[in-house]
């Protein structure tokens, strides 16, 4: 085998030492993570833009509305006071407590052996709807204070069908004095008092608790 | 491989270089953008629900304008149940007009107080007391009854019905109504 020899080795190696030089080896890897980083940065940027404009058109478009928003609660607010007023007025006219029904049921149900000598009914306004009557009268017959009984449970049977709720209780009941002519006969008498509560609910007021005996 | 002096000089300045770009990059350039950027989507999360809200609004206002002349007829009406005047001057009269048609005669009407209620806005409320001396009780019952069907604003809250001493098919009866009149 023939001796070569390379007289270029040394230019070979000053060539091949260059083409890996660190340095410059360094500079394109960091030129190469600037440009990611511009690209990236860019990319924001358009992306930054895109919201930009979508806000300001959002924002536009809110900023049309809200006056008009504004105006329409102030309006609503007034319609609103409207309507309570009109619906006040309704409630009032509409959900009045007829006394006539409930005098008509005294003409069917009061007897002819009772004299009515008061009837005081009242609607007390103390947020219930209910109607309290009290009853003073004069019953006459054989047994006057059953007929004065029957007058109380007969008031209380015939409200049941109108109202919620029926009260019907005797305030007094005491025999009478004086006498009265009734079919020709003289008949003794008795005086009650009758306290009728119609309730117009089923919310009947709750009693006061009892106190606990010691 | 040995580095020369001026190459670890290049070296070092290339690292040094590199980290004050890193840092300028992110601080400078990338973080003030990305914070933007937060902003302003959360801005416009936020507006999505704001606009929705006012359009709500201007919708229902809408609803209610378009129920307000059923509102504004119930008012009317009522208004025209109210003739003009003092109170004083035409309830008493209508009263003893209104039982004389039902064959009661002399019935007094007097006013007993006058207040404002809340609920029945550009209203007041009078109470007044009606006084009949001689009614029977089913002629009485029969006025009460036309009473509530032809005078809606009139609300009965007491009735009070004595038996004459004398006359027992007659009364006396005292009522407690109230009604509305314009403010």
């Amino acid at each position: 085998m023939a001796l070569h020899l390379n007289l270029y080795h040394e230019i070979q190696k000053t060539k091949a030492l260059k083409r890996r030089d660190p340095l410059k080896i360094s500079l394109y890897v960091l030129g190469a993570i600037a440009i990611a980083f511009a690209t990236y940065y860019v990319i924001q940027v358009l992306y930054m833009h895109s919201l930009v404009e979508d806000f300001n058109k959002k924002k536009a478009d809110y900023d049309k509305l809200a006056p008009i928003a504004k105006t329409a609660k102030k309006r609503e607010e007034e319609l609103t006071l409207k309507v309570k007023a009109s619906d006040a007025l309704v409630q009032r006219l509409e959900g009045r407590f007829y006394w006539a029904p409930v005098l008509e049921q005294f003409i069917t149900v009061v007897p002819r052996e009772v004299q009515m000598m008061r009837l005081n009914g009242d609607l007390p306004g103390d947020g219930l709807p209910r109607c309290a009557i009290g009853i003073d009268g004069l019953s006459a017959g054989s047994d006057p204070r059953k007929v004065a009984e029957q007058l109380r449970t007969a008031l209380a049977d015939a409200f049941k069908t109108r109202f919620k709720k029926v009260t019907s209780t005797f305030r007094t009941l005491e025999d009478g004095t004086e006498m009265v002519m009734l079919d020709g006969k003289q008949t003794p008498t008795a005086t009650f008092a009758i306290v009728l509560q119609l309730y117009l609910t089923d919310s009947a007021p709750e009693q006061a608790p009892t106190r606990k005996k010691r | 491989m040995k580095l020369g002096k001026e190459e670890i000089q290049k070296i070092v300045l290339g690292v040094l270089l590199f980290f004050g770009m890193v840092y300028s990059y992110f601080n400078i350039l990338l973080g003030p953008l990305l914070a933007r950027e937060d902003a302003f989507e959360k801005s416009i999360k936020g507006l999505g629900p704001a606009t929705a809200i006012a359009n709500a609004q201007i919708a229902q206002t809408k609803q209610m304008e378009a129920e307000a002349p059923k509102v504004a007829m119930i008012v009317h009406q009522v208004n025209a149940m109210i003739p003009p005047g003092s109170p004083v001057a035409w309830f008493p009269t209508r009263m003893a007009d209104f039982f004389k048609a039902h064959g009661i005669e002399r019935v007094t009407t007097r006013l007993n107080s006058e207040s404002i209620d809340k609920r029945y806005t550009g209203y007041r409320k009078l109470t007044w007391g009606i006084d009949a001396t001689r009614v029977g009780f089913v002629q009485f019952a029969g006025a009460i009854a036309a009473l509530e069907n032809d005078e809606p604003l009139i609300e009965i809250t007491s009735i009070q019905i004595d038996a004459g001493r004398e006359d027992v098919e007659m009364q006396h009866v005292l009522i407690t109504v109230n009604n509305l009149v314009k403010q």
